[in-house]
């Protein structure tokens, strides 16, 4: 298998090909059919994603979610769940560098996505992260209800998805619930189709696309954007913005006329010319984008901001019309902002948050970084400055003839302008990696296709297989390493529709961590749901759980008679992954002693107990 | 190719809406529902456009047809939230639309 990737590339120019050949070669007669001996390279590439599927199902009924410990999936999981992902890798490359059939390449890149994105559904059965049962209750509200039931959640006011999801729903006579654990996985494959046709049309060439496409999921499986969330839809619209706008309003720019043009022209040189098009088509494609950013706007309230930094960047190099696409945009975005900019500042601190954009960078503050936690952040860490690093090379390589690059680097690198405007709760450079992983994995593909090696050093395919390897371990890492945190099980979801069929309207709910699938109601206003102020992650965390003086204090002063106070697996693990709140274990233990709780609920997984506030 | 790239849309619009419809008026189960929801949700309104506008690539052809029905389906539904009339069922009216246009498509012809 490694051999055949030594092997040359037949999609190079033929005076490279006809270099001479290893022995493991295909061995072609005049005639042109392949004799026994060539059959074994054409053949690998079905039967390794085979062998890499069948490894996956083998591995995965041997993981549950016990198995899974603080290091995460990749660290549990057996032989044969680890050895699934490079045979399908393998096999997927091999496929490119021969014959690079269209149906087989698709069929191992859907093999691969659910791999990556099915695993955790399957082995927990439950909707990953928290705050996907907070979408949850918005949905079930809306299919409830009817109608915005909480003017205040900001979610409501921008109820696109939550609203859609719900009809279908309703039309379904289906729970969102039963639903969301295969939202990552469906907004994926949807992702992969739209990206395949840009980068098609980007690079002009199908193994590079391909390519891409294998690269692009490795680099963004660890971010976590592909979830039951409106940020998820509206990235997945926001792809066919920009397959539309480079299908049809991309236009040659203007090379005479001011200082603009003259400072442009190095950067357009040997610019590919943009398809044809009529002007009626570039109308109905205005209208088309036009509707599908109006979804955006509806769904989301940061994606339409880093759709203009798209669209702005093309405008500014004069590689689109019309010019005024950015003006229509613009207004649509912030005509919708504005009635509801108090939720913003309310949310977000205003549309500037302050800070640096190093600040912005940073991430979520306050957290421990402990062990498990801190290897998994840096190993992410070291993924996104990588590809970085390494788009910024692809552009430089090509730096004579930028004109081939500059659309993808445009797009990588415009949405580092959010970083200067906000945090976005300090999410804003998950998002902004999110949406520059596609242009940077074109970018690095593009280059690996064209590096160019010496004659006795075969070396584009292994370094290519490395460098994929090397980004889909790293992410994989990324996305299974806080497994055990965030993903629940099934009882965990159930102790959680039990809380709110049971505990009386009104009552006071709390968590001693911010991790348990909660909210997920319809009704889910109608409860005090706390969050014990010890959580550095969370902002002030005054709270020591392990002061019972303190945490009857707290909990007396939120002015109701009786409690209802969770603890549960999830939050064990997030405790021990984070490093905080450190007194989880001494209030677990304490709850039914020193503060007199009772158990209302038990199972495996939860425990639920009643406190009579002193 | 252009021409049967826009065809394949529209057969795939009517043929999808239908099958949304049924399945989700009469199909005794959920699972069947879903499946009828899915179909609502994925193709119709993008068929009802994509069946007329060639996009050049397979690819290109389903993935704005994808997003088409999936923002129609959003907006749809933001507004009957919005204006208080929430009725679901309102949505098999993109199945009608799409059903129309793309049998008009079929019968025009060779429009590109």
């Amino acid at each position: 298998m490694i051999r055949q990737l030594l092997l040359p590339d037949p999609a190079l120019a033929p005076e490279e090909r006809s270099r001479p050949l290893p022995a493991l070669s295909l061995k072609v007669r005049s005639n042109g059919t392949r004799t026994a001996a060539g059959a074994a390279p054409l053949v690998a590439p079905i039967l390794l994603p085979l062998l890499g599927l069948a490894a996956w199902i083998v591995g995965i009924n041997q993981l549950h979610p016990s198995s899974i410990g603080t290091w995460g999936l990749l660290a549990s999981a057996n032989p044969w769940f680890l050895l699934a992902f490079p045979a399908l890798v393998l096999g997927f490359l091999l496929e490119l560098r021969r014959r690079a059939r269209g149906w087989l390449l698709a069929l191992d890149l859907i093999a691969l996505i659910v791999a990556i994105h099915g695993s955790v559904p399957l082995i927990f059965g439950a909707p990953e992260y928290a705050w996907v049962y907070k979408h949850l209750g918005i949905i079930s509200a809306f299919a409830t209800y009817g109608h915005v039931t909480d003017p205040a959640n900001i979610y409501q006011q921008w109820p696109a998805l939550f609203a859609a999801v719900a009809a279908l729903g309703s039309l379904a006579h289906v729970a969102p619930i039963s639903l969301a654990a295969w939202a990552p996985l469906a907004f994926e494959l949807a992702d992969a189709l739209l990206l395949f046709a840009i980068f098609r049309l980007v690079s002009g060439e199908r193994r590079t696309a391909w390519l891409a496409i294998l690269l692009y999921e490795g680099l963004v499986s660890w971010v976590g954007q592909d979830y039951l969330s409106p940020q998820a839809f509206a990235y997945l619209l926001s792809l066919a913005i920009v397959l539309i706008t480079l299908r049809w309003l991309r236009r040659a720019p203007a090379v005479s006329g001011g200082r603009l043009a003259r400072l442009r022209a190095p950067l357009v040189a040997g610019l590919p010319a943009p398809g044809q098009t009529t002007k009626a088509m570039r109308a109905v494609a205005v209208a088309l984008l036009t509707v599908i950013y109006l979804a955006i706007v509806m769904a989301h309230q940061l994606t339409p901001y880093l759709v203009l930094t798209g669209i702005g960047a093309l405008t500014i190099l004069d590689l689109l019309r019309p010019r005024w696409l950015l003006a229509l945009l613009s207004v649509a975005a912030f005509g919708y902002l504005v009635p509801h900019y108090h939720l913003i500042v309310d949310n977000f601190g205003g549309l500037f948050s302050g800070g640096t954009p190093i600040d912005n960078a940073s991430g979520v503050h306050g957290t421990y970084h402990a062990g498990a936690e801190a290897t998994t952040a840096l190993v992410v860490r070291v993924l996104a400055g990588a590809m970085w690093l390494a788009a910024a090379a692809s552009i430089a390589i090509r730096r004579k003839e930028l004109g081939r690059v500059i659309i993808p680097a445009a797009l990588a690198f415009s949405p580092f302008i959010v970083l200067f405007v906000q945090s976005y709760g300090g999410e804003a450079i998950y998002r902004v990696f999110l949406f520059s992983a596609p242009w940077c994995a074109l970018l690095i593909a593009g280059a690996l296709r064209h590096l160019r090696f010496p004659r006795r050093l075969p070396l584009r395919w292994p370094l290519t297989a490395c460098v994929c390897l090397a980004a889909l371990f790293a992410g994989l890492q990324g996305l299974y390493g806080p497994a055990r945190v965030d993903a629940f099980t099934r009882s965990e979801v159930t102790a959680s529709q039990w809380l709110y069929k049971n505990v009386p309207r009104g009552s006071l709910v709390l968590l001693p961590v911010d991790n348990f699938p909660a909210l997920e109601a319809a009704n889910y206003n109608d409860y005090d749901l706390q969050v014990m102020p010890s959580d550095p992650q969370l902002g002030a965390a005054w709270l020591d759980e392990s002061n019972v003086a303190q945490v009857q204090s707290w909990i007396a002063s939120l002015g109701h008679d009786t409690a209802y106070i969770v603890v549960s697996r999830s939050m064990a693990a997030s405790a021990a992954y984070f490093g905080a709140p450190t007194g989880y274990k001494n209030l677990v233990s304490m709850i039914p002693t020193a503060l007199g709780g009772s158990v209302v609920y038990h199972d495996a997984d939860t425990t639920i107990y009643r406190l009579s506030v002193v | 190719m252009t021409g049967s790239r826009t065809q394949l849309t529209a057969y795939g619009g009517i043929i999808s809406s239908v099958l949304a419809a049924v399945l989700l008026l009469a199909a005794p189960w959920h699972a069947a529902s879903l499946i009828g929801a899915f179909l609502l949700a994925c193709v119709p309104a993008g068929a009802a456009v994509m069946c007329w506008i060639d996009s050049g690539e397979a690819a290109a052809q389903a993935g704005l047809t994808l997003v088409i029905s999936l923002a129609a389906v959003a907006i749809f539904s933001a507004v009957m939230i919005w204006i208080a009339a929430w009725e679901p069922r309102a949505l098999l009216a993109l199945a009608l639309l799409a059903v129309g246009s793309c049998a008009y498509r079929l019968r025009r012809g060779g429009l590109r």
